[in-house]
């Protein structure tokens, strides 16, 4: 059965009445979902069917994952500097114009100091409910932007499989609440949703209404006639319309209920701030949300990325730590049924260039935040700066962002080791201790 | 074998028994797991053959512009086929004398030279949003509508994004001198062209890329999205060459144009994925990165890229690797020329088995919407235009807007999206009713627009006729079904000139017409 639990908010009903045969030991809403988007029940061979409802017996029981993807490379040899004297000589060394100066770090560790821009994500760190791993990337470098995205959303190196991990995550529960898989700010899914899971993506929760549909009748009529329009249509047509109906009454109760964040947060007013705002929203409005996905782009600083007085960086790092603050305060106890985990295609290079930028480079650090999370310290190993532990010029990556994944998704997610090694194709069993076990 | 050369003209679009199996083979697998576990990416769109109004002429319309009207079904049924795609193909053949007018006479800016723009401009944007707002008028209402579909499709596979903080003065000049110019001419001409303008070096850094310090940005992108791909054939060294090659490419902060600087030019023997120059002299840089540029705009997997893009624009997500193959052949035997490779495609038998196999992306359909309800400019100044602007771009899919440098995708898969879908729906009722923007716009009376001279018998009537004026065909059964019970009424009821439906509810019925896979599916 879907999952029970005590809502604040009705979801809208999924299935409508479609005069399909009646398959009772199978009527389970996200089948009627699917029947009733084509009209026909008949061979269920499909091994996705198949899988999901096998597992979609159980009810999921985990956090909410928010995947805050940092589109362009984000430098976070600037986010999270090696502090210590032979280090951080590397790092001026390679970085004489855009480096933090070392009496502006804000200590971390023995090792570590953080931008100074940072300073709202400093108590959280300081709580250990932020959590930070350096020198993280994929299997292999890659250093194209769009390639690069696109091989670490597919998860899945080395095998011609196409959809992305999260939609792989999704398949291994039941299709629930039309809001489960949901991208806030961009009317368009990251394409770690790629694949039979049905997401949501929207720009914002309050912008999510039906022009024409006035009232409730209205309403029901365009619902049932827009159904009706996608009988028997290519799913990459019907199968976003059908999430789009399912999640119309919905957003219509939420913008009715207003929303105020709470414990003081002050989100910034920005698309990264709205975004954050909206997943907080749904959280607490129990709307059955598993897994929620935001951008937050523009880290390509190839030129001008400024220095610690201020610049392209200094505003980019300031925004995000400034939201982050925001949406863990706004939740506040909430956040033990919360994981967040920044990922971006790659770090950049060791060396600014000639344009006081960064080029495209290879290990980053990862964010992680949720009581769950391991915080108040710094994971992975360091490769260091020194020129012979640099591959091609860039920060090796020692940790396999798949497995700080296989980590969450165990231990905060519900996830089996099997269920992880249907997602994560060939992982092996490094499980970096990044969070801890959550409790039920 | 699935192409030919159509020597004989276009292949005809009889349902071939291949076609035929192939939409069964989908039919199975849309039954098998419905949507919610639907095996979408083994899915090709063929589903959709079923859905659109069948015929060769409207097919050809559908991908070839960027949305029939009741106009061009007169056009291509007097021409034919054949002399309808030449004339297309030959763009100063087709009359576009109102498009041109009313583009000069409100963005009279646009023909602004480089320099006179980088001197008096001052930083403003205004000519950037002037080109986004002329795109938007000459993609929906020029009658050279391939060749606007050509300069959307290059202007995604060279992309600067518009507007760009970069290009403030340039943006405009890259439009007319590099993309339209060439946009039905020789690949190897464009992207010599791209190479050696002022956007292209700010927009990818390439201004601030010295022989001391190498800025990778524009080197690697050339490869990567200009040319011959991810997977053509490069590796990292092969990137670090091609950004040295191209050292002193950038612009003057004098003019605000292209200029070749000596003094950033790398020397020494340079190697690019087996093409090499000895590279000696910093006067003869220049050269030495246009041979390169050539030597990219020739290459056999920048031919299999751009045929395999041009696939995915004109026939399938998922097209043949013969017709791939075929095409690529034709663009290197002649010499990187494009229209005869168009013609190739359009004239395949790929092409014609292909019905169904697109999906509209969002600003297509938005341009298809106009084209068909017969809306038109703003008729006094521009506030129409620029509301199509921003409607646009809450839609994800504002002319030149994408902001990555690989330009919009173009398959159907990456823009599945139910917020997407929302906006769309939104969009439909909002131009059907004229509500914001096209109040700003030209919209005829809407009875008069879509509603037939006799007023149909009952309402059965009323929505097979609204269906054919707007998407060319009667709906499906199931369709017709949910459209006759949205108002409420059924097939034999009869209908009178005060129904709701032929009165206040029209716009919504048109709407939801436009609304179904028979409008979405190209």
């Amino acid at each position: 059965m879907p999952q029970e639990r005590i809502t604040t908010l009705d979801v809208t009903p999924l299935a409508q009445p479609c005069g399909c045969p009646a398959q009772p030991e199978i009527s389970r809403r996200s089948f009627l979902k699917a029947a009733g988007a084509t009209g026909i029940v008949a061979g269920l061979a499909s091994e996705g069917m198949f899988t999901r409802l096998a597992f979609g017996a159980t009810p999921y029981v985990g956090d909410v994952l928010v995947v805050l993807s940092l589109r362009g490379g984000m430098d976070s040899l600037q986010a999270v500097v090696p502090a210590a004297a032979a280090q951080y000589n590397h790092y001026v060394t390679h970085r004489p114009n855009i480096a933090v100066p070392q009496n502006q770090l804000l200590p971390l560790d023995a090792n570590f100091g953080m931008h100074p821009a940072m300073a709202p994500l400093r108590p959280f760190y300081d709580a250990g409910s932020l959590g930070i791993v350096n020198a993280v990337g994929m299997a292999q470098p890659n250093r194209s932007h769009f390639s690069a995205m696109e091989e670490m959303e597919r998860a899945a190196p080395g095998t011609s499989v196409r959809t992305g991990w999260l939609d792989r995550v999704l398949g291994l529960r039941e299709t629930g609440s039309p809001f489960q898989a949901t991208q806030l700010g961009s009317n368009s899914a990251a394409s770690a949703f790629l694949g039979p899971a049905p997401e949501l993506a929207m720009w914002n929760i309050d912008g999510f209404d039906l022009s024409g549909a006035w009232d409730a009748e209205q309403e029901a009529l365009w619902d049932a006639a827009l159904r009706g329009v996608h009988d028997g249509a290519p799913p990459v047509i019907a199968a976003p319309a059908l999430t789009a109906l399912d999640a119309l009454t919905t957003a219509s109760q939420l913008r009715e209920a207003g929303y105020t964040p709470a414990n003081g947060a002050a989100y910034p007013d920005s698309n990264l701030g709205n975004a954050l705002r909206d997943v907080a929203q749904l959280i607490k409005a129990d709307v059955g949300l598993h897994v929620a996905a935001v951008d937050y782009g523009d880290w390509d600083m190839h030129a001008g990325q400024g220095d610690v007085a201020g610049g392209w960086m200094v505003d980019h790092l300031g925004e995000f730590s400034s939201a982050l603050a925001a949406f863990a305060t706004d939740l506040g106890n909430a956040m033990g049924d919360v994981t967040l985990i920044t990922l971006t295609e790659f770090g950049r290079r060791v060396e600014e260039n000639g344009s006081g930028g960064t080029d495209h480079g290879f290990g980053q650090a990862v964010f992680l935040m949720g009581d769950g999370v391991n915080g108040g310290q710094i994971h992975g190993t360091w490769p260091g700066l020194a020129p012979q532990n640099l591959v091609d010029g860039d920060l090796d990556a020692t940790t396999d962002y798949r497995n700080l994944l296989a980590s969450v998704l165990e231990r905060r997610c519900g996830a089996s080791a099997g269920d992880v090694a249907g997602i994560f194709p060939g992982i092996d069993n490094v499980r970096p201790d990044v969070v801890q076990q959550r409790a039920s | 074998m699935t192409t030919d050369d159509g020597g004989a003209g276009l292949a005809t679009a009889a349902v071939s028994r291949r076609n035929f199996v192939r939409a069964a083979a989908v039919g199975s697998v849309l039954a098998g797991s419905g949507v919610a576990a639907g095996m979408f990416d083994a899915l090709p769109a063929g589903a959709g053959g079923s859905l659109v109004a069948t015929g060769p002429d409207l097919h050809l319309l559908r991908r070839a512009t960027f949305g029939p009207t009741e106009e061009l079904v007169k056009d291509i049924r007097r021409l034919g086929r054949n002399r309808w795609l030449d004339r297309q193909l030959h763009p100063s053949s087709v009359n576009d004398g109102f498009c041109q007018d009313y583009v000069a006479d409100r963005y009279p800016d646009l023909d602004m030279t480089l320099k006179r723009a980088f001197e008096t401009l001052e930083g403003s944007w205004d000519l950037m949003y002037a080109l986004g707002q002329a795109t938007i008028v000459r993609e929906a209402w020029s009658n050279r509508q391939l060749f606007e579909v050509m300069v959307d499709f290059w202007s995604n596979h060279l992309n600067i994004t518009n507007p760009h903080e970069a290009c403030w003065w340039s943006r405009h000049d890259y439009d007319r001198t590099v993309i339209r110019k060439h946009a039905l001419g020789k690949f190897k001409d464009m992207l010599r062209a791209s190479a050696t303008h002022p956007a292209m070096m700010a927009y990818l850094n390439n201004a601030e890329s010295t022989k001391d310090n190498p800025n990778e940005n524009y080197g690697r992108e050339i490869l990567e999205l200009h040319s011959v791909g991810v997977d053509g054939g490069y590796d990292e060294e092969d990137m670090r060459q091609s950004t040295l090659v191209l050292t002193g490419f950038g612009f003057s902060w004098d003019t605000g144009e292209f200029e070749y600087r000596d003094w950033a030019h790398y020397t020494g023997p340079v190697d690019v994925m087996g093409w090499h120059a000895a590279n000696k002299n910093e006067d003869k840089g220049k050269d030495v990165g246009l041979a390169y540029v050539n030597y990219l705009a020739h290459h056999p997997s920048t031919a299999e890229r751009i045929a395999r893009k041009l696939c995915y624009r004109f026939v399938s997500d998922d097209p043949p690797q013969s017709l791939v193959d075929a095409l690529a052949e034709t663009y290197l035997d002649h010499d990187t020329a494009i229209v005869p490779v168009l013609e190739k495609l359009f004239r395949s038998k790929a092409f014609d088995s292909s019905v169904g196999e697109k999906v509209r992306r969002p600003f297509e359909d938005v341009a298809a919407t106009l084209r068909i309800l017969n809306i038109r400019p703003d008729p006094e100044g521009v506030d129409g235009q620029q509301g199509l602007y921003w409607m646009t771009e809450g839609l994800g899919h504002l002319p030149m807007g994408w902001v990555p440098p690989d330009g919009y995708p173009d398959t159907g898969d990456p823009w599945r999206s139910a917020g997407l879908t929302l906006s769309r729906w939104n969009m439909h009722v909002g131009l059907a009713a004229g509500w914001w923007p096209a109040n700003h716009l030209k919209v005829p009376n809407i009875q008069k627009n879509v509603l037939p001279a006799t007023l149909p018998k009952t309402h059965g009537a009323l929505v097979d006729a609204v269906a054919k004026r707007l998407v060319f065909r009667t709906l499906p059964a199931a369709h017709r079904d949910a459209v006759l019970a949205f108002l409420g009424v059924a097939a034999a009821t009869p209908l009178d000139e005060d129904d709701a439906a032929v009165g206040w509810r029209l716009p919504y019925l048109v709407a939801l017409i436009l609304d179904t896979p028979s409008h979405g599916i190209r």
